[in-house]
């Protein structure tokens, strides 16, 4: 199959370049051309990640929220939000007297969210914001939790967005990375590669009618540090106590870490 | 390891779902449960297998994590049985220490309280989707069918309790053994008695003995 070869990497004296899905594409053209695929598939956005997962993504957003700690009274940033599933939880669980951010570097993304979440009724605790995760227009030791679920694979330069999400957490605040993973059982691998490469790309094309996108989803999870490498990442960029969640077989995987 | 958070997130997701249904088919008792969760509560289960769940409360709804709760304001731990236990109403199992509190074990009592005087409207769920004639037929048989139950398996356990005692004789009755038991107190108690008496002999005749020497 030929979009299973082995991609180039764009760290060999490529500094200018980074990765979009198996491609090599200038950094400064990186954040637009992901923007073309959240634009491409908002719609069909929550559709297609019940079709796609089975609905299991709701699990895995529920063990997260299950993890976050989160208390009547928090400020919450939810970045990358997208339609708002995290949001919606953590909305509840803050209560009239916290607040939850929904920040999204993608306006229709963000769009989706607000609707979704106001003709749910939720009013009152959730501001939305457009922002990048690379340069969060945020003060310092601003949130107690600070989530990004299926986002930071697409960011340019996860080091400076896991920095940036650091720097606005508050001391003993929480960072949760919930991301897809390198699954831990070969066999599971080989299942997951067969279906990622030809079931998504179908999938995209049949219900949301655009199959380019769901390519580059799964390239863009291959192209993913994988659990460990992540999870150091998280130490570099000054949390302590990061340790990592396999979830369906390391399919995907819940990183958590805490400021000092 | 098992069962995973995968399949953790779904069970305690369909516990949450099923406890808050429940909840609304019982307004007093959802008022009463919420005002004994002051805050988070873990139960922590010893066996088979070693896991920790906490309820909290979350506005008018009660929230069911599968993970250790922070900040916990009560911990109750024990095995699976006495949880189902408590969930019953028994309230000697923080007594005869089959589940271990740590916290406030008043608020405990509370809980189990609570948990006991829950008694959702069964009928009412089934009125929204059957109609409320059928409900209402349906809910009386099967109110009949638990009566009758209890009542069968109340008088099952006093015919065979007779029929040990008193007719096989092959185990002593109640007050037979209540008896004997204090007749044994009894005996225990003057041995020791006895016991502290020769002692005290011994001691003084050992003294009268070293004055003589003397």
């Amino acid at each position: 199959m030929s979009e299973q070869q082995t991609p180039g990497n764009p760290g060999n004296g490529q500094d200018d370049v980074t990765h979009f899905g198996f491609r090599n594409v200038p950094k400064s053209q990186k954040a637009s051309q992901v923007a073309e695929v959240f634009h491409s598939v908002a719609g069909k956005y929550d559709l297609m990640n019940d079709l796609m997962s089975m609905g299991i993504h709701r699990l895995w957003k529920r063990f997260t929220i299950e993890l976050s700690g989160v208390r009547p009274g928090h400020q919450v940033l939810d970045i990358a939000g997208g339609t708002g599933d995290l949001t919606m939880k953590f909305s509840d669980l803050v209560g009239p007297s916290g607040r939850v951010v929904l920040a999204d570097i993608n306006a229709s993304m963000l769009q989706v969210g607000r609707s979704r979440l106001t003709d749910r009724g939720y009013a009152g605790n959730i501001e939305y914001v457009q922002a990048d995760a690379e340069h969060l227009p945020f003060p310092d030791n601003s949130f107690n939790a600070v989530s990004i679920a299926f986002g930071l694979r697409n960011v340019t330069d996860k080091d400076q967005a896991l920095r940036d999400m650091t720097r606005t957490l508050k001391p003993g605040g929480k960072l949760m990375v919930l991301e897809f993973s390198k699954p831990t059982n070969p066999l599971l691998s080989k299942a997951y590669d067969t279906y990622s490469f030809s079931a998504l790309p179908l999938m995209g094309q049949l219900f949301a009618g655009d199959s380019e996108s769901y390519k580059y989803l799964a390239e863009s999870i291959r192209m993913h540090p994988d659990q460990d490498t992540l999870k150091g990442m998280m130490e570099e960029a000054g949390l302590v106590n990061c340790k990592y969640y396999n979830m369906t077989g390391g399919i995907v995987a819940l990183h958590v870490g805490i400021k000092p | 390891m098992f069962p995973g958070p995968t399949l953790s997130s779904a069970a305690s997701a369909i516990v949450e779902a099923a406890l808050n249904r429940a909840l609304e088919l019982d307004p007093a008792g959802r008022q009463a449960l919420l005002d004994a969760l002051a805050g988070p509560v873990q139960f922590s289960i010893t066996a088979p297998l070693v896991m920790a769940w906490t309820l909290d409360r979350v506005g008018e709804k009660v929230q069911v994590r599968s993970q250790p709760g922070e900040s916990v304001i009560l911990e109750i731990t024990g095995r699976p049985v006495a949880f189902a236990a408590l969930a019953l109403g028994d309230d000697r199992v923080f007594a005869d220490d089959r589940l271990h509190v740590v916290g406030d074990t008043a608020l405990a009592h509370q809980l189990q309280r609570a948990l006991n005087q829950l008694q959702p409207d069964w009928e009412a769920a089934m009125a929204r989707h059957l109609g409320d004639l059928p409900a209402h037929f349906l809910g009386k048989s099967i109110r009949s069918a638990v009566h009758w139950s209890r009542n069968a398996i109340r008088t099952m356990n006093a015919n065979v309790e007779e029929y040990l005692h008193e007719e096989s004789r092959g185990l002593p009755g109640r007050r037979e053994l209540e008896a004997t038991f204090q007749d044994i107190d009894d005996l225990n108690l003057r041995t020791e008695r006895l016991e502290a008496r020769l002692n005290q002999l011994a001691s003084s005749s050992g003294n009268q003995n070293d004055t003589e020497i003397l």
